[in-house]
């Protein structure tokens, strides 16, 4: 039981799961790291998983990460304006973006409803494809030679596009955030706004931009949560992992490249509990384990606010609070 | 000849075209200019007509929304009207309302001292808990008389998501840790203990393997002695709301929450004790959102199941918005919203909508209401 097999799918799962918070707390590490938090991760997620069920059966692969990825931009954008320019209580207006995201999904996923979204998209549609409530998965692209590498083969390389482009993207996202002038202006408007402000930083226009970073990945979260892991439409089915992403981006301490080591550890964790519930371990408790994610959250949090690890690891200092030139 | 054609508009929004280097012709076409104004005041009849405005342009949009997605929005608004006309689903709205406003009553306290529980969701499964803990001891060693059984359970319940919140609470005023996180993140890890005793451990070994404990007797039930759970929790509700706004107006305690909730920094100067008010408070607000879980178990369901509240600890945020962090006005806000519950029951088996749609509504209600502070709070000037 214990062969090579055995673990090469575990791990090639462990990325596969991973993958999914890596995306949606990139877009959020840099919005954080601008000074927003954006608590409607979770609610731009479900919408970019909407979208791309819709938009998949409707128009193909290629439409839905595009609409799924401008719809999630849209909704960074509308929650900029709102906390940004509007000064609007942060909090209130993520979890409202979270609750209008559920309801809006629910609606366009429901078959009553989706019917009209997807006729209006193609109207060409087969009545047996609007019923559907799957679609057609990304398919595999096992990259060739590396992935017949014994043991990372499986793992790393035969998987969908959106694997190795959140993998990429990692790597250029953490680059941008500490390697150039644009991630040091980030950076600087999340810790000191009215600093950045006076040296030139257009802080308004920045954090906009952040917004609709996260958004847009939020929305490819979405949509490799749909496409890319469990194309079956449920309502509600990304059932609280925007906030794991939220409690991910914690424990990355707002870094990209710590954020890949994150999602591993809590894509592992949610696959090792399902293995294990598979041979009849822990199939009475699985609960305990699906709270590791909030409770090394919570941890992590009340680590970093030691006055000590703060300075060294770096938390924005302006996080969650609105910026005006007064 | 050459001729320069220069327009300009300067920083407060004059508008000017200048035509050739010496002639300098101010044609100057004066737009409109916005100003936006930060009012000192709002004096309280201006700030109830722009909530009601918010709240009705909040139904604009979300009917707009439905009609984009193909639903006829005007029977849609019109069905969730519809249940505030009649009696018995008016009743029906009171009985859902209750749970909520509870929740949202102790929201106000804790918004007010700038302390953002997300976590009532969490508190109210932990309230949920703790009666059902009380009901157990009960039906299995007969520990708890009868007739002793809702009080102690109402107390159980406060306490014990009070001590939930307390943990958030005391976090944030000895460490500075973030609330908003870690409030959010304690929901997830009460329901998903919830989930484990009902799966495990408190599961009704006569209840054919369902994920149920057993139902509670009528001593734990509301519904005896008025005749409608609905009115009795109306009026647990209506004696919560004015006891917080005592405490609020007439109170040392609701002095030194207004403080920390002004400025912090002050507040610790004039001699406030952080830590201690912290967990006042948490006490209170996740107190009062272990009891929304006690009634929604005694006034409504009767017995724990996995994953009773969709949501109800976020839609308890809604209200005390709603209701402008007012814990008198959190119940009239309490009932509307239990109204648009129902109205969700309502438009799922007339027009096959599913409850996602009452979610559209509140997220819109939310975020019109806060748009509405806004407002309130600056005055646009059009010159």
């Amino acid at each position: 039981m214990m062969d090579v097999g055995w673990l090469e799918g575990l791990l090639a799962l462990t990325v596969q799961v991973g993958v999914l918070y890596l995306l949606a707390s990139l877009g959020e590490i840099y919005a954080e790291r601008s000074g927003v938090l954006n608590l409607g991760l979770e609610g731009i997620m479900i919408i970019g998983a909407v979208t791309s069920f819709v938009f998949t059966n409707a128009l193909g692969h290629g439409h839905a990460l595009l609409a799924a990825a401008a719809f999630g931009g849209g909704m960074g954008l509308l929650l900029a304006v709102l906390t940004v320019t509007m000064k609007l209580n942060q909090i209130v207006v993520g979890l409202a973006m979270t609750i209008m995201g559920y309801g809006i999904s629910g609606l366009m996923g429901h078959p009553s409803t989706r019917e009209h979204v997807m006729r209006a998209l193609n109207p060409g549609v087969p009545q047996e494809v609007v019923m559907l409530q799957r679609a057609p998965p990304l398919s595999q692209v096992p990259i060739p030679g590396l992935s017949e590498l014994p043991l990372v083969g499986k793992a790393l390389f035969s998987h969908n596009v959106l694997v190795y482009l959140a993998l990429v993207l990692a790597f250029v996202m953490w680059f941008f955030l500490f390697r150039t002038s644009f991630g040091l202006a980030v950076r600087s408007v999340g810790e000191n706004p009215s600093m950045a402000d006076a040296l030139g930083v257009n802080v308004f226009r920045l954090r906009y931009l952040t917004c609709a970073i996260s958004g847009l990945f939020g929305g490819l979260a979405g949509a490799y949560l749909f496409i890319g892991y469990q194309p079956f439409w449920l309502e509600m089915m990304t059932s609280g992992r925007g906030f794991i992403a939220l409690s991910l981006v914690i424990l990355a301490s707002w870094n990209p490249l710590r954020a890949i080591l994150g999602s591993l550890l809590f894509g592992g964790v949610e696959v090792i509990q399902y293995r294990l519930q598979l041979y009849g371990v822990g199939a009475q408790t699985p609960q305990f384990v699906l709270m590791l994610p909030y409770v090394v959250a919570i941890v992590t949090l009340s680590l970093l606010s030691i006055e000590s690890v703060r300075k060294r690891i770096g938390v924005p200092e302006a996080l969650s609070k609105p910026y005006s030139r007064e | 000849m050459t001729c320069h054609l220069r327009i300009s508009i300067d920083s407060r929004g004059a508008f000017a075209v200048n035509y050739g280097a010496r002639h300098n012709w101010l044609v100057a076409i004066k737009l409109p200019a916005l100003r936006i104004e930060r009012r000192l005041e709002v004096p309280s009849h201006v700030s109830a007509i722009v909530t009601m405005v918010f709240l009705l342009l909040s139904f604009l949009i979300s009917g707009s929304i439905l009609q984009v997605l193909g639903v006829d929005a005007v029977a849609a608004i019109s069905q969730v009207a519809s249940v505030y006309a009649s009696p018995e689903l008016l009743t029906a709205a009171v009985l859902r309302g209750v749970p909520i406003g509870l929740a949202a009553v102790g929201l106000s306290i804790a918004f007010r001292a700038g302390f953002w529980n997300i976590g009532a969701e969490g508190q109210m499964y932990m309230g949920m808990f703790a009666s059902t803990g009380v009901v157990l001891l009960h039906v299995y060693y007969g520990l708890i008389p009868g007739w002793a059984l809702l009080p102690v359970m109402a107390l159980a319940a406060f306490v014990a998501g009070g001590l939930y919140c307390s943990v958030a609470g005391l976090l944030k005023a000895k460490l500075g840790v973030n609330e908003v996180l870690t409030t959010l993140m304690m929901n997830f890890i009460a329901i998903l203990f919830v989930d484990y005793l009902v799966y495990g451990p408190w599961r009704d070994p006569r209840g054919f393997g369902f994920p149920l404990t057993v139902p509670f007797p009528n001593e734990a039930r509301f519904g005896g002695t008025l005749g409608d759970a609905a009115w009795e929790g109306l009026a647990l509700l209506g004696a919560a709301a004015l006891l917080v706004y005592f405490l609020l107006t007439r109170t040392t305690v609701g002095l030194d929450l207004k403080l920390i909730g002004d400025n912090p920094q002050i507040a610790g100067i004039a001699g406030v004790k952080m830590v201690r008010t912290h967990w006042v408070l948490s006490m209170l607000t996740g107190g009062l959102a272990g009891l929304a879980g006690f009634f929604l178990l005694t006034g409504i369901v009767g017995r724990l199941r996995p994953r009773i509240s969709p949501g109800y600890g976020y839609t308890a945020i809604v209200i005390s918005f709603l209701a402008g962090l007012h814990p008198v006005l959190a119940v009239p806000a309490a009932v509307f919203m239990g109204g648009l519950i129902v109205g969700g029951d309502v438009l799922q088996s007339t027009l096959n909508l599913p409850f996602a749609a009452v979610q559209l509504f509140q997220s819109t209600i939310l975020i019109m209401i806060v748009v509405g502070e806004f407002v309130k709070r600056y005055r646009v000037m059009i010159r």
